[in-house]
């Protein structure tokens, strides 16, 4: 019996100890790079409108991954500075229940919040209800989730830059083999995988694509990133478009340090989202597809301060947002084939395929077209 | 679609399900030493986490893929220290402390990394591989499966070692009599605190090498929640293997080659849904120990606090 009250009594205890542990741990990964400050309530701008003298951005993890994250406080801090706002960055808050997060962000007064998750489309619209803060919310999918003056939807459309780094791929393999490495099926995965199959076919039309994905939700998997590039390498790819987040760290060492195809004399790397050209040491780095946030950013400020915030989806795209990286690696006259590529997409004289699913980039790819 | 099919291709998919099954392998053994002592190391991906993490850095900064080797073993041993005083000390609930570990060393590697390579990732050579003579010029299964880095020589011995020290030895008989009957092997005089602290730590240094292995061999990076799930795989292979090691190794095997399968049928192109791919390796693992492991069975005393003189 002794025992075992001993181990009632102190379990629930210890339990909590290991609890407040944990958090105090966890904690140290969420930290908040504020601005600290007292309210500073918006001055009416526009008809309906409030000037943005703050923002704040919220992401899942954080903002030094050379990707998602990273961008998303990037073209935040850009478009806050184009104003002479304040941003206030609140990055790895994780991908559960950030309400109380919200909560104290709308604290400090924000005229503007970014939720940088698709995750957060459940509370954070809540969160804007609660607060009356203009927030926009991403990858809603549906006009249905904007809100006159609270909230407003923003979605993604890579494929044009992923045309584009199809015909860079295209010119550059010496294999004629390229290939499309995805850490999951994600909707942002499989619209730029259309996209690639098409531009690296308006260039070579038999070229051979191999596509494969790492898992189900890989996107931190850097093991399985470097074996299945490895993989797609002894396949006969010598250009590899990398889909991944943290696993195309893993991709970038696969292709650093695996023998090139027969045929080719090293294996390049194409990343997207983010430019992690810094992290290059072995010259294998050829282009991303660099998603920058900032215009779209500048608009929501804009149209928050003019009183229109939360009408129309934004949609970043190649028009406003999406490049494709021009490194040394690539030569002019390629670079030009890509700037007359990219007109043509703008104007709309060149149509880039598109595709939402896993199953329709696969239909795609057999399809030959 | 069929020209994918050569040579270099079969190794590549060879080397990749040891590459995937190796630190499967590692920590595998290690929850299998805990478990046949009556300790369920829930937080053995925590282990894994920090042992990568410690592999890591200390490669990146000794230039030796050895000294990282032996970080990964020592950090280990330090996560099963906490398994040691929580459970076999003070008799907590394993599960509670095992989850505690985990979460504290997800956050504990993400900080560390994001503080000291958040803006370099760094990231390590190729580990050179040591071909066997002969056996190594065999098509194929030669340049796949006899030419890796020494490690996973050692990997593959440490299963015998395992084995033999189970079945062969007074202390392994220890071992599984403080999983079985831990009231029985006081009696004889033995400390069963002592024993489970013994098999606590040896799960600890393997856990630590397995994620060793994971980031120094085979991502050559560290990346924060890098083992995604991988110590709770390795937790049911060695639940499955049910305390002997050859089928640890068998099952840490099969996963890798149906991973690597997985791999090489998207990359033919073969028209099967991508999820029902994904699948392949769990089922195949399931399924296989499942039908075949069937004759040893988890120990009585598995995650029950030993309390001298409580029956």
């Amino acid at each position: 019996m002794r025992d075992g009250w001993r181990f009632k009594a102190r379990g629930p205890a210890l339990t909590l100890v290991l609890a407040v542990a944990t958090a105090i741990v966890l904690g140290g990964c969420t930290a908040r790079s504020p601005e600290a400050g007292s309210p500073s309530p918006g001055s009416s701008a526009g008809a309906g409108g409030v000037k943005v003298s703050k923002i704040a951005v919220i992401t899942p993890e954080k903002a030094n991954d050379f990707g998602w994250n990273q961008q998303g406080v990037e073209g935040a801090a850009a478009a806050a500075a184009s104003v002479g706002a304040a941003c206030i960055v609140q990055d790895g808050a994780g991908y559960g229940d950030i309400t109380p997060i919200l909560n104290q962000l709308a604290g400090d007064n924000p005229q503007l919040m970014l939720a940088w998750a698709s995750g957060y489309n459940t509370v954070a619209p809540q969160v804007a209800q609660q607060t009356g803060i203009a927030t926009v919310v991403i990858g809603a999918g549906s006009d249905a989730a904007n809100t006159p003056g609270l909230v407003n939807d923003l979605e993604t459309d890579a494929q044009g830059g992923a045309y584009l780094a199809g015909i860079l791929a295209a010119r550059t393999t010496m294999t004629g083999t390229v290939a499309i490495v995805v850490s999951a099926e994600d909707e942002n995965w499989t619209k730029m995988s259309g996209g690639f199959i098409g531009g690296a076919r308006s260039v070579t039309p038999g070229i051979r694509i191999l596509y494969v994905q790492i898992g189900q939700a890989g996107y931190a998997d850097a093991a399985g990133g470097k074996r299945v590039t490895a993989s797609a390498i002894a396949g006969g790819a010598d250009v590899i478009f990398g889909m991944g987040d943290g696993s195309s760290f893993g991709m970038m060492q696969a292709v650093e340090t695996e023998p090139p195809p027969a045929g080719a004399d090293k294996v390049w790397f194409i990343d997207v989202i983010g430019d992690k050209s810094s992290l290059d040491k072995k010259g294998i780095y050829l282009s991303s597809v660099v998603w920058d946030f900032t215009a779209i950013d500048e608009k929501a400020i804009s149209e928050v301060e003019a009183g229109t915030f939360g009408r129309a989806t934004y949609r970043l795209d190649l028009d406003n947002g999406i490049k494709l990286l021009r490194s040394r690696f690539i030569p002019a006259e390629v670079w030009d084939e890509i700037e007359t590529a990219r007109q043509g997409i703008l104007d709309g004289s060149i149509e880039v395929p598109l595709t939402t699913t896993g199953k329709e980039v696969k239909a795609y790819l057999g399809s030959g077209k | 679609m069929d020209s994918i099919f050569t040579a270099d291709f079969f190794a590549a998919v060879l080397s990749g399900a040891i590459l995937a099954g190796m630190p499967l392998l590692l920590a595998a053994l290690g929850e299998t030493i805990s478990e046949q002592a009556g300790l369920l190391d829930i937080g053995l991906e925590g282990t894994m986490l920090l042992g990568a993490y410690a592999g890591f850095v200390v490669t990146n900064w000794t230039g030796s893929y050895w000294v990282g080797f032996l970080a990964a073993i020592a950090a280990g041993i330090a996560v099963s220290l906490l398994m040691v005083v929580f459970c076999v000390r003070m008799g907590r609930d394993q599960i509670v402390v095992g989850i505690a570990i985990l979460l504290s060393m997800e956050g504990l590697t993400s900080l560390l990394h994001a503080a000291q390579f958040g803006q370099s990732y760094p990231r390590l050579d190729a580990v050179p591989a040591v071909p066997i003579p002969g056996l190594s010029e065999i098509p194929v299964v030669g340049p796949s499966l006899f030419t890796q880095p020494l490690i996973v020589y050692i990997g593959v011995a440490l299963v015998f070692v395992v084995a033999g020290l189970l079945s062969r030895t007074n202390l392994g008989l220890d071992i599984r009599a403080a999983g079985r009957t831990p009231v029985a092997l006081d009696n004889a005089g033995v400390d069963v605190m002592k024993i489970r602290t013994v098999a606590a730590l040896c799960t600890g240094a393997l856990a630590g090498l397995g994620g060793g292995y994971l980031a120094i061999v085979t991502a050559g990076i560290f990346v924060p929640f890098m083992t995604g799930g991988l110590g709770f795989i390795a937790i049911v292979i060695a639940m499955l293997g049910r305390g002997r090691p050859v089928w640890v190794l068998i099952g840490s095997l099969l996963f890798g080659v149906a991973l690597s399968v997985a791999t090489a049928l998207q990359l033919a192109g073969i028209n099967v849904p991508t999820d029902v791919v994904q699948m392949l390796p769990f089922v195949t693992v399931i399924v296989a120990l499942a039908l075949f492991a069937r004759q040893s069975y988890l120990p009585a005393a598995l995650a029950q606090p030993f309390v001298r003189g409580r029956r």
